[in-house]
């Protein structure tokens, strides 16, 4: 086909460098993110799946089994149909948790860093076979188009540039957190190329070899024994077994869970990928059968496996190039991607564990070059596979021969899912189990041909002569004895207890309550110097950092519950750089729980009702209607007009309602996790006080705030456990504020008061009115019968002294008769013409003609009530200030129009109320007047007055420098509508 | 609710699979195409389920 080894060589490199510039551009930020993330991507990146042998093995495989070769396509076309059930879980465990790849995921959930690495080794071991296969695709194809002896040299530079590629493109972070855009866009490219290059194969087949598709029709009819061939195998049983093995092993297999879960940009892309790589995947399966009939056809003389460039080659060198490149980027980006899951597995599972040297600052750098080293390591290992056994087995034995090995993986992943009940002994003893029978049935036999174990392949009823050939016997009975292992381990041996913690983590369907444990470390601050011993000072303070970022934390942050949360973010972080077995070893032994008996520890309400928050959507049936009733109470509660507050056993607060945020002014995020004692003044105090108290019931709670003294009625109660003999739960404390209550009682008082005097006035008038008028009448007459002239002085003295009485009298009388009466006019009373008339009133009086009086009162306002009366209240007032001021000093006064009152403010510059008077301002009979000037009945009338018009009266005094008073008088506004 | 929709298509993807179906499909003479057509129709249900519901649990 007349390519030098140059010109296919140079080729790849070209195709590897347009990847890599792929990658760069999209790392650089150069492409719209809206293109990076869009579905379509994510869907394209899955087609790392069809590698080298989609393009080449699968129509070796057609041509050797029929239809048998679509369980490769559909099985993992049914995993993604299921993505809701199935994928959806992981993705998001390994999203929560930061799982970086199924080592990470099985350590995290069965808790043992034995199972960590030796899942690690064992997914080394059993990819190696599907690497070789690609470095084997990739060699066997270019000695094709150059007509090259060695392919063993071929792969090695081959090899070369992919490992170069690898660090290039999956290497530049030490860590695995953050996601490689430009590495998922590059693969997604690649699959772009894989398919459009296998789809042109195919019509340059359809239409070079048959003319169209009437010309296939046509063909097919002629031969039928191509259709019988495609079908027949399906009679063998072996379908459904195979079906299992592809459907169940596509997501363990590395590669896939990486481009699937650990580099997904987009978790609701998973969704558009349950119907999207099925689609990709069928048009590339469809191309299949087409490129074998043409080979067919065309009598083609090539390995079954190069057809497809057999076919290429039929349109010219070009045709044959073109089936290079569609196995070049199958492989390429399988072989990338493969390895850099590999390399972080063997990574954080088999390296980090065993470094004996503490982690320092030189971590970032240390796990850099570590997974450099590794990427190196895997590849070679990959290329001596391939050089001890490629050469002598087919792209499809060595396909089969890591589809099996991964399946053993798969009973571990649904019990870490769907059976808390499953522990780290059962997924050990199953994958030993599963292991061994796959390397003696298969692995041993296709390394050393001499390996024949012949009780062993009777009884699994396998070949000797090719046991590949049998794979699906050997893929049945290792995954029956894996799981049958795996499940009786489990079941008759014990479960640690941070085992059950993290298979509830992990579960779909957990039915156990998490608890809540207390934290050694009290601050942000503890949590760094904690983690400097394992981690530096640097990297500690950089993590820490970091999960605070995440959960949006402060650094001031001292809630019990935000630093369990922040212990958790700092897990979960280390997990992505160190993987979680070396994660939870440092945060178990640097960021340890105060010993503390579980029957002790409380339900964690908080992290309940954020994961019900989170699952939400996957509840349904009773599940979702106990998520309702559970939603309705909590409304319910967190809308109550009276604050809750909820606590738990250990005195941490769980619930504070809307109606305590408006109370208190504090949110219920700063208070939800933190305790009583941890609130701000005066809260702390008042309520942890009470709720340590013995007394259920604190009916008058007094309290200053802003210099405002408030009053509250507090209740509290122990919450008991929701089962009988279930431990206390807390207590829940019930918070009324009864400050407003406690002034209108003290106001009715004071009318009921006031109504009292008014009714012993009204008799003490009576009473005394008569003899007085009788002593009047007679010191008159006096005065008129005698001559004496000091009995008519006195005589005088006598009228003065009754008229003097009688005044009071009639103040008397008044006052009696002012409370409770209906007043006749409820029309509009101008302020501005009211307060002008008692001005005048006042200034008759000669004393009070010098004395300044300011009326600013607007005209507009108006209130409802009685003209003769206001004016009898502002009478009142203002001769009040004009008593108590010097003549110089205005008297002011000034309305002010609310939504539905006015205000009056009267204000004097006078000597102002004194202090002891300031309280009964109101009563009756008080007065700063001297004996004589005052009957103290004043105040208390216009008090009645007011109340009489709905309205309200109080006084401030001093205004300013220590002197004079203003009265606020309110009064319902009239308008013409009411 | 869309779980169990989910169900009815695990259901009916076993029934593609299940030995009447290979057995359809293995009789299918010049139509060789069947097999994908099947695979067209999951295709087709599972797209309609995504589209139908705002998939929030992720």
């Amino acid at each position: 086909m007349a390519y030098s080894f140059s010109q296919v060589f140079l080729i790849a490199l070209g195709y590897l460098l347009f990847l890599f510039m792929v990658a760069w551009i999209t790392d650089r930020g150069w492409l719209p993110t809206r293109l990076v993330r869009h579905p379509a991507v994510y869907v394209f990146s899955l087609g790392v799946y069809a590698s080298a042998w989609a393009i080449y093995g699968s129509i070796g495989y057609a041509h050797q089994y029929g239809y048998n070769f679509l369980a490769y396509f559909l099985g993992i076309s049914g995993v993604f149909m299921l993505a809701p059930i199935l994928l959806a879980p992981i993705l998001r465990l390994t999203t929560t948790h930061q799982l970086g790849s199924l080592a990470d995921l099985f350590a995290f959930r069965y808790r043992s860093r034995l199972v960590g690495g030796m899942t690690a080794l064992m997914m080394l071991i059993g990819m190696l076979p599907l690497l070789s296969l690609q470095i084997k695709a990739v060699a066997e194809s270019i000695q094709l188009l150059t007509g090259e002896d060695d392919p063993g040299g071929l792969a090695f530079w081959f090899c070369l540039l992919i490992t170069l590629f690898a660090i290039l493109f999956g290497a530049r972070h030490a860590t695995a957190r953050e996601k490689h855009e430009g590495l998922v866009v590059a693969i997604a490219t690649e699959s772009l190329i894989k398919v459009v290059a296998l789809v042109t194969l195919t019509l340059l087949g359809l239409f070079g070899v048959f003319g169209g598709p009437g010309g296939l029709s046509e063909w097919l009819q002629q031969h039928p024994e191509a259709l019988t061939n495609l079908y027949h195998p399906l009679q063998d049983g072996t379908w459904h077994s195979m079906i299992l093995a592809f459907f169940v092993s596509a997501v363990v297999m590395p590669h896939m869970f990486y481009m699937a879960f650990t580099e997904n940009l987009n978790p609701r892309a998973l969704m558009t990928a349950s119907w999207g790589l099925p689609l990709l995947l069928l048009v590339m399966a469809l191309c299949i059968p087409v490129i074998l009939w043409a080979a067919a056809a065309a009598e083609v003389v090539a390995l079954p496996d190069y057809y497809a460039i057999a076919v290429g080659s039929l349109s010219g060198r070009h045709g044959a190039l073109l089936a290079y490149v569609a196995g070049l980027a199958g492989a390429s980006g399988m072989l990338i991607v493969a390895t850099l899951a590999l390399s972080s597995m063997t990574l954080n599972h088999l390296v980090l564990p065993a470094r004996t040297r503490p982690l320092d600052e030189s971590l970032y750098r240390w796990l850099l070059w570590a997974r450099r080293l590794l990427i190196c390591g895997i590849l070679a290992l990959a290329y001596l596979f391939y050089l001890t056994a490629g050469d002598r087995h087919t792209l499809t034995e060595l396909a089969v021969l890591s589809f099996v090995a991964t399946l053993q993986f798969v009973p571990g992943l649904i019990g870490a899912l769907f059976w808390p009940g499953a522990n780290r002994n059962g997924l050990f003893s199953g994958l030993v189990a599963g292991f061994v029978v796959w390397a003696l049935a298969l692995l041993l036999p296709m390394l050393f041909p001499s390996w024949q174990p012949t009780a062993l392949f009777d009884l699994l009823d396998i070949s000797r002569r090719s046991p590949a050939a049998q794979w699906h016997h050997v893929a049945m009975a290792s995954i029956i004895v894996n799981s049958v292992v795996f499940a009786l381990v489990s079941l008759f041996t014990r479960t640690s207890s941070a085992e059950r913690n993290a298979a509830d983590a992990c579960a779909v369907d957990s039915l156990r309550r998490p608890f809540r444990w207390e934290l050694e470390a009290d601050t942000v601050d503890d949590f760094v110097q904690s983690l400097t011993e394992p981690l530096g000072p640097v990297t500690a303070e950089r993590e820490v950092n970091l999960a605070l970022r995440d959960l949006n934390l402060t650094r001031a942050e001292t809630r019990p519950y935000a630093l369990r949360r922040l212990r958790d973010q700092v897990e979960t972080n280390l997990s992505g750089l160190l993987g979680p077995s070396v994660a939870h070893q440092i945060v178990d032994d640097h960021l340890p729980y105060k010993p503390q008996a579980e029957s002790e520890s409380s339900e964690d309400i908080q992290f309940i009702e954020s994961r019900l928050e989170q699952y939400r959507d996957r509840l349904s049936g009773l599940a979702a209607e106990l998520d309702s009733l559970r939603r309705f109470h909590r409304q319910t509660l967190l809308e109550l007009p009276m604050g809750v507050i909820s606590l738990g056993a250990d005195g941490e607060i769980i619930g504070w309602n809307l109606a305590m945020e408006q109370l208190t002014g504090i949110s219920a995020q700063r208070t939800i996790g933190s305790r009583l004692s941890a609130l701000p003044p005066p809260w702390n105090a008042l309520l942890y006080s009470f709720a340590q108290g013995d007394s259920p019931r604190e009916p008058q709670a007094e309290f200053t705030q802003h210099g405002q003294q408030r009053i509250l009625s507090l209740h509290k109660s122990q919450v008991q456990g929701a089962m009988p003999g279930e431990r206390a739960g807390g207590q829940v404390i019930v918070i009324e504020e009864v400050t407003d209550l406690h002034a209108m009682e003290a106001r009715l008082t004071h009318n009921e008061r006031l109504a009292s005097i008014g009714r012993l006035a009204a008799g003490v008038a009576h009473e005394i009115g008569n003899p007085v008028t009788a002593i009047a009448c007679l010191a008159q007459n006096l005065d008129h019968e005698v001559e004496s002239g000091e009995i008519r002085q006195a005589a005088t003295q006598i009228v003065e002294q009754t008229r003097r009485i009688s005044r009071i009298v009639e103040s008397l009388v008044t006052f009696s008769h002012s409370g409770g009466t209906q007043f006749a006019v409820q029309g509009p009373v101008s302020l501005d013409d009211t307060v002008t008339e008692a001005i005048n009133l006042l200034r008759l009086d000669p004393d009070r003609r010098g004395q300044v009086f300011a009326n600013h009162c607007n005209p507009e306002h108006r209130v409802r009530g009685d003209n003769q009366r206001l004016l009898q209240v502002f009478v009142n007032l203002l001769a009040n200030a004009a008593d108590a001021s010097p003549d110089d000093a205005p008297i002011t006064v000034r309305s002010r129009m609310l939504e539905q009152t006015v205000e009056v403010e009267i204000e004097d510059r006078g000597h102002g109320i004194p202090p002891e008077l300031r309280d009964t301002l109101f009563e009756p009979f008080v007065t700063s007047k001297p004996a004589g000037r005052g009957t103290g009945l004043g105040l208390a009338l216009v008090y009645s007055i007011i109340e009489d018009h709905f309205g309200s009266i109080r006084a401030e005094s001093p205004v300013a420098d220590q002197r004079g008073t203003r009265f606020i008088i309110t009064l319902p506004g009239f308008s013409e509508e009411a | 609710m869309y779980t169990d929709r989910l169900l009815i298509i695990f259901i009916l993807g076993t029934y593609l699979l299940s030995p009447a179906i290979i057995e359809w499909w293995s009789e299918g003479g010049q139509a060789w195409y069947r097999p994908y057509l099947m695979w067209l129709l999951l295709i087709g249900l599972c797209y309609w389920i995504g589209k139908s519901r705002d998939f929030d649990g992720l």
